[in-house]
């Protein structure tokens, strides 16, 4: 857990005004959590995240990790207790990529055995394979991979806490993507209190449990990426997180939370008039149609069979405009709408079974609600 | 032009046959100039002076490398930043003296001998070894030196852990462009009295002996080729994989 209270921090210029890179700033991480550190470029972010391991001097305030002041610590021991990672990367050529992972681990001393070892575990955990990668140096790897050994070296010591500067910014938008996917499922399994610093605001949205948004050396807001999102503190942070903030919430609410509470199922031989009843009753305005394993085959709408009601359902079907998959978020399901020019969308299962279906209609009201948190569910 | 370059390209044995045509037309030139003549009778002046300029050329060369590699890391440390660029200033600025001015200089204040050449061939290698180990080290990005800083170094640790390790391969074409000039300096300090093969220079140039010339000449040239050869050999092997261009250009 990382306490900051009233950080503050004054560059003395010459002959000018001191800029304030800092100024007040009091938050709290919890531990396990993921806070970014969000704002555009000058906005003290970085400066706020460096005070922190003491790269840079504070001029006041106070830091706590794990309820302990950082004021009666060493630096260098506190550094050595705190995960940092870089843009640039920073792995030091001269080593392999065994001793650039092990860094750490061999200046606290500790047994190089455990700590090879490790360095095995965490270089599996980030999908690269220690027998290939171990022995070559850095500049044998690419970009992606680079920073992947950044991140695991910053992991190897085992610290509370991890202080990430931009750690993805110069990594190309594919592999970006793919390095956030892993260190969120790395995290997932090691919970480490991690600090990330960012200027991308979709990368806060992804990464962030909470994001702290700075402008001038000012905590403007310090909230769930949804609450953020839905609820802009002041003019500044609206526009910083842009026009289509509700958009970028699809992101975070996951298919099955949007999902329709009833399924409106009916089956090819089921007589039209028992189906017209079955969606009069949940005043349904579309029925999905199931093939003998469960996958989705057509549906029907109420308008299609107003008239006549005589015949089964199979003579009257429409294919189905495509599938949303359930762990998809709603960003893809809209997006899959709109391309298939539709408002409403079957979702699916892992093995296309059909689970329910989702409508524009819900999204919208969905996103008009009050701010919810992650794993809230609609009921 | 192709079936010229072709066979030449294709064929190594050619280029021995080259070589032994030039051997051979060499040496009839000297048989007939006496320069086989010169070089047998003269042959124990030449051991003498040839070992005399090795051992000056590897002693000074190896003071001033270690001089120049210390005086070029004090000059990185914080406390001393204030002065590196003065500092460094004045290497260039004795770098630009003449090698003949520095050696007479050198020899107003201590005299004749095998102590003022020492001295004096120390100066000239030790402005490329301080420079280059002052560049090297300065130039090792800050990015490195603050993932360094932020896991926990401390700056002992920087410097020898990072900055070192990524600054020797500037370091060691620095110790080479020194000994480079230390050999090509060494026949003057024949001038301020010390043995080198530079007596055979000028003495050739004093009796208008051209044989006498010759063999100095195409000995120290021999000296400057071999030393370089062997110390470009020592850069190849003894620098660690990762910071060795020459070795990952091979991969």
């Amino acid at each position: 857990m990382i306490r900051l209270e009233n950080l503050t921090k004054h560059f003395e210029v010459p002959g000018k005004e001191p800029v304030i890179a800092a100024n007040n700033v009091s938050m709290e991480v919890g531990k396990g959590k993921i806070c970014i550190f969000l704002g555009p470029s000058g906005c003290g972010k970085t400066t706020a995240l460096k005070m922190i391991n003491k790269l840079i001097p504070k001029t006041s305030g106070k830091i706590y990790i794990d309820g302990k002041d950082t004021d009666n610590m060493d630096p260098i021991a506190l550094r050595r207790e705190i995960g940092y990672v870089i843009q640039q990367i920073g792995l030091f050529p001269n080593m392999t990529i065994e001793a650039n992972i092990c860094v750490v681990p061999d200046l606290l001393k500790l047994d190089k055995q455990q700590s090879r070892k490790k360095a095995r575990e965490l270089m599996e955990m980030v999908n690269l394979e220690p027998n290939i990668f171990l022995k070559r140096y850095p500049r044998e790897l690419s970009g992606g991979q680079q920073q992947r050994i950044g991140v695991i070296r910053a992991l190897a010591a085992d610290p509370p806490v991890m202080l990430m500067d931009e750690p993805f910014g110069a990594i190309d938008p594919i592999n970006r993507e793919v390095i956030q996917d892993e260190f969120l499922k790395l995290n997932a399994e090691l919970g480490k209190t991690v600090l990330f610093v960012s200027h991308d605001i979709d990368e806060a949205i992804k990464m962030g449990d909470t994001i702290a948004i700075f402008r001038e050396g000012i905590l403007e807001q310090c909230d769930t990426p949804d609450e953020i999102l839905a609820n802009p503190a002041n003019s500044f942070v609206k526009e910083f997180v842009g026009t289509d903030r509700a958009l970028k919430r699809l992101k975070l609410i996951n298919v099955t939370e949007a999902i329709m509470p009833f399924r409106m199922v009916v089956k090819p031989d089921d007589p039209l008039d028992k189906a017209a009843d079955k969606m009069r009753n949940r005043e349904a305005h579309i029925a999905v149609m199931v093939g003998p394993r469960g996958r989705a085959r057509g549906y029907i709408t109420s308008e299609d069979i107003k008239g006549d009601q005589s015949g089964i359902v199979s003579e009257y079907i429409d294919p189905i405009p495509g599938t949303v998959h359930e762990n998809d978020n709603l960003h893809d399901a809209v997006s899959q709408m709109y391309a298939q020019a539709s408002d409403w969308m079957p979702v699916v299962g892992d093995d296309g079974v059909y689970k329910g279906y989702i409508t524009q209609h819900i999204i919208a009201s969905l996103l008009g609600e009050a701010p919810r948190k992650r794993g809230d569910k609609i009921t | 032009m192709n079936f010229v370059i072709e066979p030449i390209k294709r064929s190594k044995s050619l280029l021995l046959y080259i070589l032994l045509v030039l051997a051979y037309s060499f040496g009839v030139f000297s048989e007939s100039t006496g320069l086989i003549k010169e070089f047998v009778d003269t042959y124990e002046d030449w051991i003498y002076l040839l070992r005399q300029n090795v051992i000056i050329v590897f002693a000074s060369g190896t003071t001033a490398s270690l001089l120049g590699i210390s005086a070029g890391i004090l000059m990185t440390r914080p406390w001393f930043k204030r002065y590196a660029e003065a500092f460094s200033q004045s290497f260039n600025i004795l770098s630009a003296v003449p090698t003949l001015a520095i050696l007479a200089i050198i020899m107003t204040l201590t005299g004749l001998g095998f102590k003022s050449a020492f001295i004096g061939l120390v100066t000239v290698t030790i402005l490329p070894v301080v420079r280059n180990t002052f560049q090297g080290i300065s130039e090792v990005p800050e990015h490195m030196i603050e993932a360094a800083r932020g896991q926990g170094m401390t700056d002992q640790q920087i410097l020898w852990k990072v900055q070192i390790p990524n600054a020797l391969y500037v370091m060691a074409a620095g110790i080479r462009t020194g000994f480079a000039l230390n050999v090509g300096t060494s026949p003057l300090i024949t001038l301020i009295a010390a043995d080198s093969l530079g007596e055979y220079i000028f003495t050739g140039i004093q009796l208008n002996e051209f044989n006498s010339l010759l063999i100095g000449s195409l000995s120290v040239a021999a000296l400057a080729i071999i030393t370089d050869f062997t110390l470009s050999k020592l850069q190849f092997w003894l620098l660690p994989k990762g910071v060795n261009p020459q070795r990952f250009a091979q991969e």
